[in-house]
């Protein structure tokens, strides 16, 4: 593959180990990957080099993550910037999905999970290249409240709230081979893995929670048909439903549809 | 003088003397102690004496004045009577000196007299002369011719001849003039006249202490009472002189007669109470005053102080004299010549013992009145006293009595008065010491068992704080370990996996591997539970009934399969209140302690939970009961310690997060368990 062909892509930590590590774990023919130690020199090298994707930490000193995100999208930059984050910093995470970011990855992670999520990350853009967004099934309706790229949550007058995954989201998985929801009790947390999609290329992409609550419902439909799954996300394909615990303050981290 | 008795006067009071005890106990002044030890005096005594000096004082002033009162109205009475006697005893003597004088002056105008006398005839003039001398008591009744010449003495015939003209009476009657009086007769011309009668003038002086000095110790004249009268013929020729007397020494018939009239003979005692003297000069020659052997106190004189007023200075004299033997109210009057000159004194007294008797008497009476008053009075006053003395003991008497623990001890008093209310007080207060008493010992008993039970509450409250504290340190560093470790466990992880990808199953490295990052996952898991369990967010409590909460909790546990062999049995009590809590928080507290209790009962069993309101109506209780494996004894301690567990899988926090979800509801959450029967959890959550 020619140089040209290469995805460009930027690593920034400031920490070396974590840079060589997240280098390592993408390590491919078809990436060209920089290393940057610090949000001032990301920015830097983002004005030379024009990158595809940008995998940088949230938490720095001096710029960080989220500074660099913004700068970028001021920029009107159309590189996608993957969120790195510790735990404590989750709803920073939710924010920064809002405000742009493709999506975050929370530390530790494994090389499989950071290449599902690079590898969806360009598909992604793939398809918006090719322009897909005119499908019926990918429009949202109305009165949802979702995290980019990810997962909706539908608030039910029951008092309980429907969570399933965005079009977005499906597509970029692609074709879907297994699908794990979480048990009936099981406490979710807005910003944590709720559940788990593979795809045809074995990879595993993590479902973040919408909202914090507790499980109450699972759709029982899904595990015997997946496609319920690409045909209605927002209807019939919905994963599960949970009592939530603060669903005004978790709606704050999320985008309503119109 | 006040200073004297109740010490100096305050502005003479030094700085130690200001200090009231000082005062008291050092004694600076003895008079002070005097009135203090009076003070220390019984309460009876100390009332006593006072009323018996107030009464002894005003007794003494009113016996004081009263005698006094008394004595000049009986005495001034008195004195006024023996004035009054006085007077009648001068009337009697005067009547005797003017019938001498008529006696006199009739018979010198006799004529059977004349012509004796012209004729010299003595036998007629001896026969009519010495029968009216006999006749009318007179000592003397002597004839004289015109030139004043003896020519007869009735009484004594065979002395005549001797010249009386310068007799003062015979000299008036010369010059015819009728003239009479009282007279001293001197110790010659008595010898003249009689014998006898010199020898009844001559009287010689007893001793009397208080008169006047008289070196002669005798008398020989003689007191007489005299009359003259001329005879005168018919041609109105003076012919010859008249002249009789009566000789008053040792003739008793005037003073006896004034007695008798005055006094009439009233005695006293025995003794007469009046008596009449007739002095001459100051020797008593006629009286009926009387000396210890009864006879007539003759010869003793007057005293020197009447002697002084009545004879020398002329004036009459009244007041209480010493007569001979006794006391008399006397009244004196100087007796006059025809000269007016003071030959002698007329007395009359009345006995005083009379009137002292009267006096002392009264005395007598009023003091022992006043003295009847004074023990009627002690006795009332010791009545009195013991109407506050006896309850007063009384009180003291209940004092020791209750000193010494007798709680039931009352004051028997009865009247209204500040005694008996102080009584009825005491009393009162007794009962409430009583009633205190009780309560103390009553206290005394339950105080060993509080404080067993506060010891074991603060003991409980200790644990909870150290808990409590451990756990929001924990949370504090949580955070801030998890961010620092997740990027050395990211490189790891990372690392690991890269290595793993590159070898095969068959490597010899490959297990190891796994194993690195197996345990490098379980580290992130660790962390992440860590972090979870740090993040405690506020509870967002709402009104909510915990029996629902219970059964959504135990619904979604009958849906699991792991717990098919789990009986639950509930015993929910349907009146509980509405309490505050965080619904999702306290159902993963009650899932938390549901799933242990399954997780303890592998084969099976009864999981029984029941809800009930406590008692005081302060707390909500549920109960997990389950027949499990039980918890060791040491164990129980570390139960709700973060990261605590038995089990091989789980991060040990689920009970540390329950812990701490009560907690931030005020709640309590305990445990008692015996190893092979089972445990027992109860939550309590307070009603708001």
């Amino acid at each position: 593959m020619t140089d040209k062909n290469k995805k460009k892509i930027l690593v920034v930590d400031d920490e070396i180990t974590v840079c060589k590590s997240i280098r390592q774990a993408i390590v491919s023919d078809e990436y060209e990957i920089d290393l940057a130690l610090s949000g001032e020199e990301a920015l830097k090298k983002d004005e030379e080099k024009k990158y595809d994707l940008i995998i940088t930490d949230l938490m720095m000193p001096g710029i960080s993550g989220l500074d660099l995100l913004k700068n970028l999208k001021d920029r009107k930059s159309i590189t996608r910037v993957i969120m790195v984050t510790g735990y404590p910093t989750i709803k920073t995470a939710v924010q920064s999905v809002k405000m742009g970011a493709f999506d975050y990855l929370p530390k530790p992670f494994t090389p499989a999970e950071l290449r599902s999520l690079v590898s969806r990350a360009f598909k992604a853009a793939v398809s918006e290249e090719k322009g897909e967004q005119g499908i019926e099934e990918a429009k949202m309706p109305a009165g949802l409240h979702y995290m980019l790229g990810h997962a909706w949550i539908k608030k039910e007058d029951s008092g309980l709230a429907t969570v399933g995954v965005v079009y977005d989201f499906l597509k970029s998985v692609g074709i879907i081979t297994q699908v794990d929801l979480p048990k009936v009790s099981d406490k979710v947390s807005q910003g944590e893995v709720c559940g788990k999609v593979t795809d045809a290329e074995k990879f595993i992409h993590r479902i973040w929670s919408p909202a914090t609550g507790r499980v109450v419902e699972v759709n029982v439909k899904l595990k015997d048909d997946h496609s319920l799954l690409r045909k209605n996300p927002y209807r019939e394909g919905w994963l599960f439903r949970i009592e939530p615990t603060d669903l005004e303050e978790d709606l704050k981290g999320l985008i309503l549809s119109k | 003088m006040s200073s004297d008795f109740f010490g100096p006067a305050s502005h003479e009071l030094s700085p130690l003397d200001k200090h009231p005890k000082i005062r008291y106990h050092i004694g600076l002044m003895p008079q002070r102690t005097i009135f203090k030890r009076f003070l220390d005096l019984p309460l009876r005594i100390k009332l006593t004496l006072s009323f018996l000096a107030v009464i002894s004082f005003g007794g003494i002033v009113t016996l004081f004045m009263g005698t006094r009162l008394e004595h000049r109205t009986i005495f001034d009475l008195a004195q006024a009577k023996v004035r009054h006697d006085l007077a009648s005893a001068w009337m009697v003597y005067n009547e005797r000196l003017n019938d001498i004088r008529d006696i006199v002056r009739l018979n010198s105008g006799r004529e059977s007299i004349q012509k004796a006398l012209v004729l010299g005839r003595k036998d007629i003039l001896h026969r009519d002369l010495e029968f009216v001398r006999k006749d009318f008591q007179l000592d003397i009744l002597t004839l004289t011719d015109a030139r004043g010449k003896v020519v007869f003495r009735a009484r004594q015939p065979e002395t005549d001849g001797d010249d009386q003209s310068k007799d003062p009476l015979v000299s008036r009657a010369l010059r015819r003039e009728v003239a009479v009086s009282t007279q001293i007769v001197p110790r010659a011309e008595l010898l003249k006249e009689g014998a006898d009668l010199a020898a009844k003038s001559y009287l010689k002086f007893i001793p009397t202490e208080k008169a006047a000095v008289r070196p002669e110790g005798h008398e020989e004249n003689g007191l007489m009472l005299k009359a003259a009268a001329p005879l005168i013929n018919d041609q109105g020729t003076l012919i010859g002189v008249l002249y009789g007397g009566v000789l008053l020494n040792q003739n008793y018939d005037i003073v006896d007669r004034v007695k008798d009239i005055v006094f009439k003979g009233e005695k006293y005692k025995g003794k007469e109470i009046g008596t009449v003297t007739v002095f001459q000069n100051d020797l008593r020659i006629s009286t009926n005053v009387t000396d210890d052997q009864g006879n007539r106190a003759i010869g003793t004189r007057v005293s020197e102080e009447v002697n002084q007023a009545v004879l020398r200075e002329g004036k009459p004299w009244i007041g209480p004299a010493f007569v001979v033997t006794h006391w008399y109210i006397t009244a004196y009057e100087p007796i006059k010549d025809i000269d007016a000159a003071i030959i002698g004194m007329l007395y009359v007294g009345m006995l005083e013992k009379p009137y002292i008797d009267i006096r002392n008497s009264v005395m007598l009476k009023f003091a022992s009145l006043a003295a009847l008053c004074a023990v009627i009075l002690l006795v009332i006053l010791f009545f009195i006293t013991s109407t506050i003395i006896d309850p007063l003991r009384g009180m003291v008497v209940a004092t020791n009595k209750i000193a010494q623990g007798d709680l039931n001890h009352r004051v028997d008093v009865d009247f209204r008065d500040e005694i008996g209310r102080l009584a009825h007080s005491f009393n009162l207060m007794t009962e409430n010491l009583k009633i205190a008493n009780e309560k103390l010992l009553q206290w005394g008993k339950t105080l060993e068992k509080r404080v067993e039970e506060r010891t074991k509450e603060l003991r409980e409250m200790q644990d909870y704080l150290i808990r409590s504290e451990k756990l929001a340190s924990l949370g504090k560093m949580a955070a801030g370990i998890a961010h620092e470790i997740n990027n050395p466990l990211t490189s790891i992880l990372i690392n690991t996996h890269l290595l793993l990808e590159k070898s095969e199953k068959k490597d010899p490295d490959y297990e190891n591997l796994t194993l690195i990052a197996d345990e490098t996952s379980r580290c992130a898991q660790i962390v992440k539970g860590l972090l979870e369990f740090s993040r405690q967010n506020p509870p967002e409590k709402t009104r909510s009934d915990i029996n629902e909460l219970i059964e959504r909790t135990t619904q979604l546990l009958e849906n699991q399969a792991s717990f098919q062999n789990v009986k639950i049995i509930k015993n929910l009590d349907a009146r509980l209140p509405l309490i505050e809590v965080d619904k999702t928080k306290i159902q993963q507290v009650f899932w938390n302690l549901m799933l242990n209790a399954c997780a303890a009962m592998p084969k099976g069993g009864n999981l029984t939970i029941s809800s009930r309101l406590e008692d005081d109506r302060k707390y909500v209780e549920i109960v997990f009961i389950d027949a499990g494996v039980g918890i060791p004894r040491e164990n129980i301690n570390r139960l709700f310690d973060p990261f605590f567990t038995t089990k091989s899988s789980g991060t040990g926090l689920g009970l540390a997060i329950s812990y701490g979800i009560i907690q931030q509801h005020d709640g309590k959450i305990e445990v008692k368990s015996e190893v092979g029967q089972g445990s027992v959890f109860t939550v309590k959550l307070p009603v708001s």
